[in-house]
C-alpha cells in the first residue's frame, strides 16, 4: 500500500506581520513550520501505516528552502519525501499547484491514497486536496473527522456536510483532506531527526516530468487566479463602558437602546 | 467592618472601589492555595472589606490610614499563591491592586519592561508578542499571576534555569510602606544594572510576601528572543535515572531554559483536563527539557549531546517539538498539573536540594514512601532542584501520618542542604517549618526588619516571618 501525504511549508501564522501599504505578507516576519492540518494527515497516514505496513511518501511544492518540511514528514515517521521545486513552478495558484502535484503523484505511480490537511493556513482556500483529486481522476472526502474503519481495500470516514456528520466510504485509490479533530499528531523522535538532518531530499524540478506534465499548466503560467492585492482589516478594539451602582437605571436604558439598535433584542 | 472605617475608604478611593458585599470578600479572600491545598488551607474570615485604588498615592493614604487607626491590610493580587500567602485571618482591608494594570514602557534600548503591579503574566506575554526582538523568559505557571505579585512571592517556576528566578528579572521597583511612604528602588527610572547606593531593599521587598509594603510598580529585564526553541520530552522507567540525567546534561555547559520532571500519572491527568494528550507513550517519568539558542544548529548540537547522556543513564525514545504549537501544548498541559490533581491531593511541599543531592533525595523519598506505606508521586523543577513530593489523600482525607510525613519531607532536605520553600514561600502553611532551616538568629534579625518596615504589624500578618522577641 502507497500513501502520499501532501504538505506545505507556511510561515507561523501566530507570528507573521503583514505589510499593509503592498498587501503582501512579510515573510521576514516569522519563520516557517509544517502546514498545522498537514501534521493531522501525515498522522493519519501513519496510524494506516501501523496496521497494514504501508509506505507513506511525503509530497511538497516550494522553494528549496522548504526541504525543511519534507525532512520533517521524514523524522515524524515518513519514509521517504519528494520536493517539487523549480522556478517554473513559483507563482501558482490552487490550480496548477494541484495540477503539479498531481502530476507528480501520476509519476510515482501506483499510489492507493493521498492524504491532504484540509487546507493551508496562509492559502486558506481548502481547494488543493479535491483538485489534486479531480486531475487525477479519483474519489475524494473532504474535513475528515474521524477514521472509521480501516482496511486494505478501503476506509470508512465521518465527514460533516452542513449540520450533519456523514459516515462515508472511499475505495482505493482516493484522496481524502483531514481536519484537525481527526488526531494528534505525534512529535519527532530526536534520533531520527538527527539523522534526517544530515540526508539530501530527493527534488524534482519540471525536466525531471515527460509526458505527465505540460510546462504551460504549471507555477504563474498555469494559474488562473491573479492576486491584485490584500487587504488586511485593521484589528476592531471591543469598546467597554463602565456603570456604577447608582447609575442603575441609566444603564439599563442605554444598553436597551444599543441592544434595540443591533437587532439584537429578540422577542 | 465598622461604619467608620468604610465611609473613611469610600472617601479615599471613592464610593465604586469600596465593596462589603459578603460573597465577593469571600472570594477576593481566598486564593489557589485554597483550591489545590483545601484541606489543609485556612478558611477566610468573614467581615472584611475590599478597596480598589487608583494608584500609589490612594494606596499610600489606605495604609496611613490603617496604621493609624491599626487595621490589618492584605495586598491582593491575582490569588494565585501556595502557601496561604494573602488569606486574611481577622477582618482586614483587602487591599485589591487590580486598577493598576498599565503596561507602562517596553524599553528597547535598555531591554526593560515597566509595568503597574497588576499587569498579569498573560498581559506581559501578549504585549511582548508585538516586539520581534525581546521577550521575557520567566514563566511560573499561572498566566493570570500578576508581575507585582511575582515580584512580592519571588515566582520561580519552569523556565527559570537559564536566566533565574523573579529575584533575578527586577531591576527597577516601587512600594508603599505600611507606614504610607512611596518608595522607588533601582535609581530614578529603575533601569540600572549596577547600583551599590546602600542597602539593597529592592531586594528585600522581592519575596518578602507582602509582608513588608505594597508593590506598585516593576521594572524587568528583557532577554533577546532566541531564534531556535525544541522542547525534548525524555521518558525513563526510573525516576531515579530522570534526576540523574539533570547535574550530567548541566555539567556538559548545557544550560536549558528549563528542566522539568514529571510522573505519567500526574501528566496524563492534567492533559486529559485540557482536553489534551501528553505525547509520549513510554516511560513511567519524564523529563521535558526547554532549549533555546541563537541558532537551530546550536540546537540541534546541543539536543545530539542530552541525546547520549540520556542514552547513558538508561532513558526511552527522545521526542523532539519544535513547532511555536506543540512547545505551547506541552508548556500548558505542564502548567495544569496543580490544577487536574487537587482532588487527589493533600498538600505538595516546595523543597530544593542542591542539584547533585537530587538522585539521593529521590531515594530518601522513596524510603519514606515505604516507612509510611505510600506512594509519593513527585514533580519537580528539576534543573533548579526544586521538588514539589506530592502527599495524596487516603480515601479523599488527611492521611493521619500528614504532619509526620510532611515535616519528614523538609527534613531530609534540609539535612541535604536544602530549604523548606524554593519558590511558593512561606505563607502561613510554612510558617512551622522555618526553624528546621532558619536558627533563632536569623529569624530574630528577619522580625527586627519587619517591625522596621511595619512598626504596628498592620500588613499581611502572620505571613511569611515568624514573631521572634528577645
Amino acid at each position: 500500500m502507497k500513501i502520499i501525504v501532501l504538505i506545505k511549508q507556511v510561515p507561523e501564522m501566530e507570528r507573521v506581520k503583514f505589510d499593509t501599504t503592498r498587501g503582501v505578507i512579510n515573510r521576514k516576519s516569522a519563520g516557517v513550520e509544517i502546514n498545522p492540518f498537514d501534521l493531522n494527515a501525515l498522522e493519519a497516514a501513519l496510524q494506516i501505516k501501523e496496521e497494514f505496513a504501508a509506505e507513506v511518501i511525503a509530497l511538497s511544492m516550494g522553494p528549496t528552502r522548504a526541504e525543511g518540511v519534507i525532512k520533517e514528514a521524514i523524522a515524524r515517521g515518513a519514509d521517504d519525501g519528494i520536493l517539487l521545486t523549480d522556478r517554473k513552478f513559483s507563482g501558482a495558484d490552487t490550480r496548477a499547484t494541484a495540477y503539479l502535484l498531481a502530476s507528480a503523484i501520476d509519476k510515482i505511480g501506483n499510489v492507493d491514497l493521498v492524504i491532504a490537511g484540509e487546507m493551508t493556513v496562509d492559502g486558506d482556500t481548502a481547494q488543493v486536496g479535491p483538485q489534486t483529486a479531480e486531475y487525477l481522476g479519483l474519489a475524494h472526502i473532504a474535513y475528515v473527522t474521524k477514521l472509521e474503519e480501516i482496511t486494505e481495500d478501503y476506509l470508512t470516514v465521518v465527514a460533516p456536510t452542513w449540520d450533519g456528520n456523514y459516515s462515508k466510504k472511499i475505495n482505493y485509490p482516493g484522496l481524502i483532506t483531514v481536519t484537525k479533530d481527526l488526531n494528534t499528531p505525534r512529535l519527532p523522535l530526536l534520533k531520527r531527526k538527527l539523522e534526517v538532518r544530515e540526508a539530501e531530499v530527493e527534488k524534482w524540478g519540471i525536466a525531471d516530468f515527460e509526458t505527465e506534465l505540460d510546462p504551460q499548466d504549471v507555477g504563474l503560467k498555469g494559474s488562473c487566479t491573479r492576486v491584485r492585492k490584500i487587504e488586511v482589516p485593521s484589528p476592531v478594539e471591543r469598546e467597554g463602558k463602565m456603570w456604577t451602582g447608582d447609575q442603575l437605571r441609566e444603564a439599563i436604558t442605554e444598553v436597551a437602546q444599543i441592544c434595540q439598535e443591533k437587532d439584537r433584542m429578540g422577542e | 467592618m465598622k461604619e467608620e472605617i468604610i465611609k473613611k475608604l469610600e472617601e479615599i478611593v471613592g464610593p465604586n472601589w469600596v465593596d462589603t458585599d459578603s460573597e465577593r470578600v469571600i472570594s477576593y479572600s481566598r486564593e489557589q492555595t485554597n483550591n489545590a491545598y483545601d484541606l489543609v488551607t485556612p478558611q477566610p474570615v468573614e467581615g472584611s472589606v475590599i478597596v480598589k485604588p487608583a494608584g500609589a498615592q490612594e494606596i499610600a493614604e489606605v495604609l496611613k490610614y490603617a496604621n493609624q487607626e491599626l487595621i490589618k491590610v492584605i495586598p491582593k493580587g491575582a490569588g494565585t499563591g501556595l502557601s496561604a500567602n494573602a488569606i486574611p485571618t481577622e477582618p482586614s482591608i483587602i487591599l485589591s491592586v487590580e486598577r493598576l494594570n498599565s503596561i507602562l514602557e517596553v524599553d528597547e534600548e535598555n531591554l526593560m519592561v515597566s509595568c503597574e503591579t497588576a499587569v498579569t503574566l498573560g498581559d506581559l506575554i501578549e504585549e511582548l508578542k508585538k516586539n520581534d526582538k525581546l521577550y521575557f523568559p520567566l514563566h511560573p505557571g499561572d498566566e493570570g499571576a500578576q508581575i507585582g505579585g511575582m515580584v512580592a512571592m519571588n515566582a520561580g517556576g519552569v523556565r527559570a534555569v537559564k536566566h533565574g528566578i523573579m529575584r533575578d528579572q527586577v531591576k527597577g521597583l516601587e512600594a508603599v510602606l505600611p507606614t504610607g511612604e512611596i518608595v522607588s528602588f533601582g535609581g530614578k527610572f529603575g533601569k540600572l544594572l549596577k547600583n551599590n547606593a546602600g542597602y539593597d531593599l529592592m531586594q528585600l521587598l522581592i519575596g518578602s510576601e507582602g509582608t513588608l509594603g505594597v508593590i506598585t510598580k516593576v521594572v524587568l529585564k528583557l532577554y533577546p528572543e532566541p531564534k531556535a526553541t525544541g522542547t525534548l520530552i525524555i521518558p525513563y522507567q526510573k525516576r531515579r535515572n530522570a534526576f540523574q540525567t539533570v547535574p550530567k546534561i548541566l555539567q556538559e555547559g548545557i544550560i536549558p531554559m528549563a528542566i522539568e520532571y514529571m510522573e505519567k500519572e500526574e501528566i496524563e491527568d492534567a492533559a486529559q483536563g485540557i482536553g489534551k494528550e501528553w505525547p509520549s507513550k513510554e516511560g513511567d517519568s519524564y523529563l521535558m527539557v526547554i532549549l533555546a539558542e541563537d541558532k537551530e544548529d546550536t540546537l540541534y548540537d546541543k539536543a545530539k549531546v542530552i541525546g547520549e547522556i540520556c542514552e547513558e543513564v538508561g532513558a526511552g525514545e527522545i521526542l523532539i517539538a519544535e513547532t511555536n504549537a506543540e512547545q505551547q501544548n506541552i508548556l500548558e498541559i505542564r502548567s495544569h498539573v496543580l490544577p487536574a490533581i487537587a482532588d487527589k491531593i493533600v498538600d505538595s511541599p516546595d523543597v530544593t536540594v542542591p542539584r547533585s543531592k537530587l538522585a539521593e533525595y529521590l531515594d530518601q523519598l522513596d524510603q519514606l514512601a515505604e516507612k509510611y506505606n505510600t506512594k509519593i508521586p513527585v514533580i519537580a523543577h528539576a534543573g533548579d532542584g526544586n521538588l514539589h513530593p506530592i502527599i495524596l489523600k487516603e480515601e479523599g482525607e488527611v492521611p493521619s501520618y500528614y504532619d509526620q510525613l510532611k515535616e519528614e519531607i523538609y527534613q531530609i532536605a534540609v539535612e541535604l542542604g536544602g530549604t523548606v520553600t524554593g519558590e511558593h514561600g512561606v505563607g502561613m502553611l510554612r510558617l512551622k517549618f522555618l526553624p528546621l532551616q532558619l536558627s533563632q538568629a536569623e529569624q530574630q534579625i528577619m522580625w527586627k526588619i519587619k517591625e522596621a518596615f511595619d512598626p504596628n504589624e498592620i500588613l499581611n500578618p502572620g505571613k511569611a516571618v515568624v514573631k521572634v522577641l528577645n
